[in-house]
């Protein structure tokens, strides 16, 4: 599952250009790196003036996929992944990056290319879907709570079965004891013979 | 045949029947008049029970104007046709509907103020009054809730239409989103109102007798209320056309995996419910491992007793032990020298 770039766009209601961009293009190779560069954009701003203000959409392309969000407030955002990313953090993302650019540069700045170097950090952390998107790791934790307690009802299974054998024991011993303290009591008090 | 001349009698009730209207008319003027005429003390009680029942006509005119908008915009809503679908015009009737419904609400919200302000000691005017005001309460309640069934309809023929045309069109073409979004924020705003008004005008009973009926009220308007909030929410949603299946599927796995989540943790707690409870089923064991040893160290407390005692019994019994010992080589002796 990889995260291959995320871009803000500036969207008038029929053209849209590139604000910010940041790539991950580690899995392509050296010499396709620019092409693929060059086709991400394209397609990025086709598809940002495709979509309608509070829209989102996926676009898929052999074993990629655009997802496109357009924001209300003439932003719109576009990651391009492979097909297993599941799309839900991908929007859950577009939704936190475009509120944070939108509390960085107010709406006058919007011009030329920006620097946002909260991408690349972003990019490299949502490699990992399950570790990054609050639920698929509230999810996570919660399957290894289950796994850790199913062993802990083993356990205590266990634990039922040798206290079942402590106890047979114990009252093994409880009989022996008595039959002890009895024949202790005979010798004492029987006759007085040798 | 022959004819009979009944034009004479046909003149006679044309002025009877003149006649009675007038008098309605002039009994209408003596109590607008009287309503004008605060002086007489007489007038007085004619005063607030003519206006009460201005206002209350009003209000049935109003509820009648509205009845008649609904039927036209379900007219309109029933259309099933594919291009013809005249939007706007909808919307501004929904609109204005929703607006008369509101001010309807507020109206028989005074009303109801007004009649609880006139505490008189004639129990037959204020049950009289509040009967009116049910009454009215109850027409409105029906109002609406034929205008939310007006509504699903028409949200069922959106979702049909679109159907028909995401087969015929492959575009994806934008429809003006910001003006649907505009529209629906206003009927999303008036929508609070009608809720709020609803409320308020339900959240007064002001004697036993109408407590329960006030209540089955509130229940019922409330019903419709809410009802009506929520075909507002699923026209809003069927509105943004294009945008509806991706919202959906962003917000349907949204939902599914926070209710995957949910399962989750009610899987988890029923684990250590389960836990609790096989642990409490080893407790009884435990307390008779519990017992047993306790029974064990007593036993073995009272034979190492005996055998101190014993031990020392035969530590301070030596003189007769020697004793004995002197007897049995005595007969030993004896029988040697028997031998």
């Amino acid at each position: 599952m990889k995260l291959f770039s995320i871009s803000v766009l500036k969207k008038d209601p029929s053209s849209a250009s590139i604000l910010t961009s940041q790539y991950d293009l580690s899995s392509f190779g050296y010499f396709q790196r620019g092409s693929v560069k060059e086709f991400m954009d394209f397609t990025s701003v086709t598809i940002a003036e495709r979509t309608s203000t509070g829209q989102r959409q996926s676009v898929e392309s052999e074993n990629n996929v655009g997802h496109v969000y357009a924001h209300p407030k003439g932003l719109a955002g576009v990651i391009f992944t492979d097909k297993e990313y599941p799309s839900r953090v991908v929007f859950s993302l577009l939704n936190k990056v475009l509120d944070e650019f939108l509390v960085k540069f107010p709406t006058d700045r919007w011009q030329g290319t920006l620097d946002f170097p909260e991408l690349a950090s972003y990019i490299q952390k949502y490699q990992d879907p399950k570790q990054a998107d609050t639920i698929m790791k509230v999810q996570n934790e919660l399957d290894e709570t289950t796994a850790i307690l199913h062993k802990t009802i083993d356990s205590v299974l266990k634990r039922g079965e040798k206290l079942d054998v402590l106890v047979d024991r114990s009252e093994a011993l409880s009989s022996q004891s008595k039959m002890f303290y009895k024949t202790a009591k005979k010798t004492n008090s029987c006759c007085v013979v040798m | 045949m022959s004819f009979k001349d009944r034009t004479n009698e046909f003149h006679a009730l044309v002025e009877r029947i003149q006649q009675r209207t007038q008098s309605n008319t002039q009994e209408r003027r003596a109590l607008l008049s009287s309503s004008t005429s605060p002086s007489k003390p007489d007038s007085q009680r004619h005063h607030p029970r003519s206006e009460f029942s201005l206002m209350a006509s009003e209000i049935s005119r109003n509820i009648a104007g509205t009845t008649a908008k609904l039927e036209k915009l379900t007219k309109l809503a029933k259309r099933k046709t594919l291009f013809d679908d005249k939007p706007v015009e909808i919307s501004e009737l929904t609109f204005i509907i929703k607006q008369d419904i509101a001010k309807l609400n507020k109206q028989i919200a005074m009303l109801q103020d007004y009649t609880k302000s006139q505490k008189k000691n004639n129990k037959q005017v204020t049950e009289h009054t509040s009967n009116v005001v049910v009454a009215l309460q109850s027409k409105l309640a029906d109002t609406s809730m034929s205008f939310k069934d007006v509504l699903e309809i028409r949200t069922e023929n959106m979702k049909m239409t679109k159907d028909k045309r995401d087969q015929f069109l492959f575009s994806t073409a934008d429809q003006g989103q910001d003006e649907a979004a505009l529209a629906n924020s206003p009927l999303f705003k008036s929508r609070r109102r009608p809720q709020a008004a609803m409320q308020d005008a339900t959240n007064q009973p002001y004697s036993q007798q109408q407590l329960q009926q006030q209540q089955y009220h509130q229940e019922e308007e409330q019903e419709s209320t809410l009802s009506l909030g929520i075909p507002m929410l699923t026209q809003q949603q069927i509105q943004q056309q294009q945008a509806v299946a991706d919202q959906d599927q962003y917000i349907e796995n949204r939902s599914n995996a926070i209710e995957s989540i949910e399962s989750t943790i009610a899987e988890l707690g029923s684990i250590f419910q389960q836990l609790a409870t096989m642990v409490a089923e080893q407790r009884e064991t435990v307390q008779r491992i519990d017992q047993n040893t306790d029974d064990i160290e007593m036993n073995v407390m009272g034979a190492q007793r005996e055998l101190l005692k014993y031990y020392t019994s035969i530590s301070s019994n030596r003189w007769l032990i020697i004793k004995v010992f002197v007897t049995v080589i005595f007969f030993f002796l004896l029988f040697s020298f028997i031998m």
